[in-house]
């Protein structure tokens, strides 16, 4: 990944580490910077632009029934937040999938919702018995 | 400085990093998705929990990957042992929507003022700057579902360990005075706030959040260009970012770049819909449990950690170490932070270290001593100005929102 960071400088800016050292022997120690040796309206004080590139997720969701219509998921999000959730019930994956239609505005056809969530159950899934039901505020 | 830190024998980090990658582990990441060339693994302390520790972030250095797009980062948990701010490229990161700008031309950016106010205000940077009296103050910004995966039962979210949260030295212009340049008229309730980040489809609505008038002008809420003496970095925010000590962190809009006086109350989904707690004590609810009136989260409560040691470090009976960590106190100073080595039996106070703000870490320090060996629970909990203090029994809320409870770790005395 190229990455092309134009840091802005601030003259102002005096990064240093202060030691402030307490009695019996124990020293408190802290990285801090100084930002006051100038004051803001001062001549020093520049802003430069920015322009950064973001990393692109690599990481796919597992082949299988219903894995087509993950690609609507993509639209916003890459697929680690959904495989970093802990194991979710039927019913707690066809809560968050109806949260991204109604809440977000997700394009999921209604008739897609149980495909989906049956998929996501399967690659990610937790029995009822071991997940409380969650109240969805 | 740096300084020895206490790592458990048999699972330093090293061997941890080690065992994560070379088990190739059972759980879901295991068998497929990874980029195979050399990732670093750590695995959290809960299913589901590895994560890769990644460096390909602009203006970042080492952090844990929650999520590529939009962005979420998580402070890997050793940073906050090395002093009381965070530097700026090893802060969490934290992002609601994918749309977000990359280039920042500064010339060109303005942040406007308007609605309810005598005057609209476009203001540039250099504006902001050299026409507003520069205010400092150190505070800590934390996710509201900061350690969302440690709640039990588990829930959806960003699954975040402990490190969603840093503290820094904000410097820029006091929101009450940019709002007393524009003339708040009579009538005027709230004040909202919105960034340059945008849904990727027009569908998702804009990440907005309000504040009440009153609390706007308190003259502590800032609008903060300089973060640990450094503009913020880009996914802190670049070039404005809402600061608002004491509260969580989803109030502290990023490249905020307008903000509107409103005479009624805000009705926009990220201020009536999401980010929403129960109104009970400790934001706490039975899981399953309905009919509970909820509200929108708000002030921040004590936490503390410890820092150089973990579960499973081994001290020598007869020799004295030192312990140490962080505390903050939410909303109002740390006034005590309390340590226990017999699992909260018998508290003693810890030395703290010097205070760098109310709304910021402080850090803590107690000595001790192992008289027998064996297994020691080690409790840390603090206690506010306000006289808050961390609960016994963690909170649980379906959002996984405001935990606090008393941080513990077990320690073998050999």
């Amino acid at each position: 990944m190229n990455l092309i960071v134009r840091i802005v400088r601030w003259i102002w800016t005096v990064p240093s580490l202060l030691v402030i050292a307490l009695g019996g022997g124990l020293a408190w120690s802290q990285a801090t910077s100084s930002a006051s040796a100038t004051s803001p309206g001062a001549s020093g004080w520049q802003w430069s632009n920015v322009s950064v590139a973001l990393p692109t997720s690599e990481t796919s969701f597992p082949p299988g029934d219903g894995a087509e219509i993950t690609p609507q998921c993509l639209i916003c999000h890459s697929a680690g937040m959904v495989l970093r959730q802990p194991p979710l019930t039927r019913e707690q994956w066809v809560g968050e999938i109806n949260k991204m239609r109604s809440a977000y505005g997700a394009p999921l056809p209604a008739d897609q919702v149980d495909r989906l969530a049956d998929y996501l159950f399967r690659i990610n899934g937790a029995s009822a018995s071991h997940t409380a039901k969650m109240s969805t505020p | 400085m740096h300084r020895p830190t206490l790592m458990p024998t048999p699972m330093s980090r090293r061997s941890f990093l080690l065992r994560a990658s070379a088990a190739g582990t059972t759980g879901l990441m295991g068998t497929w998705g990874w980029k195979a060339a050399a990732a670093t693994l750590v695995e959290l302390p809960f299913a589901n929990g590895q994560r890769e520790i990644v460096t390909n972030f602009p203006q970042k250095g080492a952090m844990l990957l929650q999520r590529t797009r939009p962005p979420l980062l998580e402070t890997p948990f050793e940073v906050f042992d090395h002093g009381v701010f965070t530097p700026n490229d090893r802060f969490y990161v934290r992002w609601h929507l994918a749309n977000i700008p990359t280039t920042i031309d500064t010339g060109a950016f303005r942040l406007s003022v308007r609605g309810h106010v005598r005057e609209q205000l476009s203001l540039t940077l250099d504006d902001l700057v050299r026409e507003f009296q520069p205010f400092e103050i150190a505070a800590v910004n934390q996710c509201s579902g900061n350690s969302r995966g440690f709640f039990k039962p588990r829930v959806p979210g960003g699954e975040w360990a402990n490190g969603a949260m840093g503290n820094a030295l904000w410097r820029g212009a006091r929101l009450k005075d940019v709002l007393d340049r524009a003339g708040v008229n009579a009538g005027a309730l709230q004040v909202r706030f919105n960034g340059l980040d945008t849904g990727v489809i027009p569908q998702t609505p804009d990440f907005m959040k309000s504040l009440a008038l009153d609390h706007a002008r308190d003259g502590e809420v800032m609008i903060a260009y300089a973060m640990n003496g450094e503009p913020l970095p880009l996914l802190n925010g670049f070039p404005l970012r809402l600061v608002v000590p004491g509260w969580y962190a989803t109030y502290w809009v990023k490249m905020l770049n307008d903000i509107e006086v409103l005479n009624e109350a805000d009705d926009n989904f990220w201020t009536t819909k999401a980010y929403l707690i129960p109104d009970t004590p400790h934001a706490s609810v039975d899981p399953g449990q309905q009919g509970v009136r909820m509200i929108p989260i708000n002030r921040m409560v004590p936490r503390s950690f410890f820092t150089n040691v973990q579960d499973g470090a081994v001290l020598k009976v007869g020799q004295t170490t030192t312990l140490r960590g962080i505390a903050f106190g939410g909303d109002a100073a740390v006034a005590k932070v309390f340590f226990s080595s017999d699992a909260g039996g018998r508290w003693k106070e810890a030395r703290l270290g010097p205070d760098r703000g109310k709304y910021g870490f402080r850090r803590w320090e107690v000595m001790l001593r192992p008289s027998s060996p064996g297994a020691q629970r080690l409790m840390i909990k603090a206690q506010n100005t306000a006289g808050s203090v961390q609960p016994n029994q963690a909170n649980w809320n379906g959002s996984g929102f405001m935990r606090n409870v008393i941080e513990s770790v077990s320690v073998q005395a050999v």
